[in-house]
């Protein structure tokens, strides 16, 4: 059990990460985030763009706090008549990760089996054992659904079948890009709604933005707020020339960059200090990569901060990030909005 | 039928390592045979006496299934680790991997987005390649695993239509077959021995050691073999196709199968009107060759499979159900 709320971070983080929500399609995720986080609302409701927005009403100022909750995913290409089909991705997907996967594929009548096919190493001539996977080699077979052929059309969605675990403090799952914010701000609202504060805050689980489409933008819009922090992960653990290295485990990354409010950011590390929060500075020179800049763009501009959870292994169908860290998120965006006078 | 191949799947058993899957084979087999035991090297044989005796038929089927081995433990927490048997390094990035008895990881691969220029389009080496098991630090990973340690895939066994889905189908497809065939009962005049043999992906050298035990007569290898009937080979590259039933060969690497046994095979199969397929390709090899080696006459007979020596693969019920036909009717025969 975590130290602090009552509800259980790694059975959220399992929980959120079960469920696909490939961009534009992210309707059945968002509606068990909105289940918890009514809960912790005054009010909950969806964007044209189809984001869930949560707020908790105040009479101080607006502050916003923003998770995507798509994942990356693949579209069928084409089919074969012998019940194997070839994708594509939807996202930035190595191809290299995904042979001999277990696949969904997303038909309107359900979800039908699939396996990334792979030559085994017997039938392999000189040549294909030097292929780089690609979309082009990579096939899924579909034969063992019997209804194969009536259901799976060009165009229908496929994700990868991976199931999260747990394994002390580390969570490895699909998806934690981003569902592991989303579960942050979920926690926060639960912190939040103990608590008696000036701001209104609004928690917004937004779409499409790993196809660059932000539905964060247009929940921006709609909720007029002054201050947003969005919240995304960061390449952990990894050597990256220039940089210091971000540890999992060793808390939050706060963001300093022009995509960033120097004094909001100031406010959160005064925050952190102040709750003994432990986080890691991450400069960002130029674009994010993140919808904070859509964000920060809207209306007459809002005062942006970006924070973002160390994570390893992105966009793989196993990624790894630290409960702890997901904690300490939480706290840190729970504690920003409360200091906000 | 079928019975076993669920739970015979899912146990861990990489070359060397085989313990589970014997215990288990073992424990169900007992009362149903004339005389079980083990012998030095951890091979699992069952002998079932004939009406009349005399001569000794031997099913062969290998207990291990590929895997690796953790040959590093290393500052950061993560693993080093090396194939046993043949594994393409490109079916393994992501996958979920168990090492030792039960500790839980992943083979972890950088992001994408990490990977510049030629890193991107390389496949990479093993060495390259760490199991993150949750660890910060080697001495917490020394905490959980050991250098020489086992690891294994974790694919669950699944059933969708005719199809079954699961890890290690190579060869515990055979395991089960021999198993079933107790099960139900064979009613042969000839000893029949069921060997459930260790490390045949690691270069099968073990039958020399049971042809020194036994002196069998006649033996047949029971495998689950490659297919490559998908988009990726053209049709006159396919060793077999699922659904075509029980692949006979006739020659694989190093090994012109006895002819008295293939003929009686296939004949075996035309008379019992039982479908069958000859395997179209001679690539790989089986324990058969071993045998042979030593003066025992020795045949192969394969469940078709997809994607063998991968995480996951695949094989049909009636292949498998043809396949039991096949030897059951062969070894009543004799």
């Amino acid at each position: 059990m975590s130290n602090f709320t009552s509800l259980d971070t790694k059975e959220l983080l399992l929980k959120v990460t079960s469920i696909p929500g490939p961009s534009g399609y992210e309707d059945e995720v968002l509606g068990e985030i909105e289940n918890v986080m009514k809960d912790y609302s005054n009010e909950c409701f969806r964007t044209p763009l189809g984001s869930l927005v949560c707020v908790k009403k105040g009479k101080g100022p607006k502050i916003g706090f923003f998770a995507h909750a798509d994942q990356i995913a693949f579209l069928v290409t084409k089919i074969y008549e012998d019940g194997f089909i070839r994708l594509s991705g939807v996202g930035g997907w190595d191809p290299k990760v995904i042979a001999s996967q277990k696949v969904w594929v997303h038909t309107k009548n359900g979800k039908l089996r699939g396996i990334v096919g792979f030559m085994p190493p017997h039938l392999q001539t000189t040549e294909e054992y030097k292929k780089v996977p690609d979309y082009d080699h990579l096939f899924v077979d579909v034969t063992m659904n019997p209804n194969w052929k009536e259901e799976i059309l060009i165009g229908d969605l496929v994700t990868v079948d991976t199931k999260g675990f747990v394994n002390g403090d580390i969570v490895f799952a699909p998806a934690l890009d981003n569902r592991a914010s989303c579960v942050a701000i979920i926690k926060a609202a639960e912190l939040l709604w103990r608590m008696n504060i000036d701001a209104e805050v609004y928690y917004v689980f937004s779409t499409q933005e790993e196809i660059g489409g932000s539905g964060a933008r247009s929940a921006t819009y709609i909720s007029e707020i002054e201050y947003g922090i969005v919240i995304d992960v960061t390449h952990g653990d990894e050597d990256l020339p220039g940089f210091p290295k971000i540890k999992i485990g060793e808390g939050p990354t706060v963001v300093v960059g022009p995509v960033t409010n120097r004094k909001f950011v100031e406010h959160i590390k005064t925050v952190a200090g102040k709750y003994n929060i432990r986080t890691q500075v991450e400069a960002i020179p130029g674009r994010s990569g993140t919808d904070t800049e859509d964000v920060q763009f809207t209306r007459n501009g809002v005062k942006t901060s970006l924070v973002s959870i160390p994570l390893r292994y992105m966009h793989n169908p196993y990624e790894k990030v630290c409960v702890k860290d997901v904690e300490d998120t939480a706290k840190l965006l729970a504690f920003s909005a409360a200091e906000l006078q | 039928m079928l019975t076993f191949l669920r739970e015979l799947t899912e146990l861990k058993g990489p070359s060397g390592f085989e313990d589970d899957v014997r215990e288990y084979i073992k424990s169900k087999i007992e009362g149903k045979v004339d005389e079980v035991f083990e012998d030095r090297m951890g091979n699992l044989i069952a002998l079932k006496k004939g009406k009349t005796g005399g001569k000794k038929i031997l099913l062969d089927a290998h207990m291990d299934e590929v895997g690796f081995m953790v040959t590093n433990i290393n500052e950061d927490g993560t693993l080093s680790f090396a194939p046993l048997g043949g594994v393409d390094v490109r079916v393994i990035l992501s996958k979920k991997v168990v090492v030792g008895k039960d500790v839980m990881g992943i083979i972890g691969y950088k992001a994408a987005h990490l990977q510049h220029g030629e890193d991107y389009a390389r496949i990479p080496k093993y060495y390259e390649l760490k199991i993150d098991i949750g660890a910060s630090s080697k001495s917490e990973a020394e905490k959980k695993v050991a250098i020489g340690d086992p690891v294994s895939f974790t694919t669950e066994y699944e059933e969708v239509g005719d199809y079954i889905i699961a890890k290690a189908l190579d060869d515990r497809g055979g395991c089960s077959l021999l198993m079933d065939l107790i099960d139900d009962g064979v009613d042969a005049n000839c000893d029949v021995y069921f060997a459930f043999t260790v490390q045949e992906e690691t270069g099968p050298k073990w039958p020399v050691i049971l042809m020194e035990q036994l002196k069998a007569d006649m033996v047949i290898a029971i495998e689950t073999t490659t297919s490559g009937d998908d988009p990726e080979l053209e049709k006159y590259l396919w060793s077999t196709h699922l659904g075509d039933g029980p692949a006979i060969t006739f020659m694989h690497r190093g090994y012109v199968v006895s002819k008295e046994i293939f003929d009686k095979l296939v004949e075996t199969a035309k008379e019992s009107n039982i479908k069958f397929q000859y395997k179209m390709r001679t690539v790989g090899g089986t324990n058969a060759r071993r045998y042979a080696m030593g003066g025992m006459p020795a045949g192969v007979v394969s469940i078709p499979a997809r994607y063998i020596h991968s995480p996951i693969s695949e094989i049909r019920k009636d292949d498998y159900e043809n396949t039991f036909k096949l030897l059951k009717t062969f070894l009543e025969s004799e």
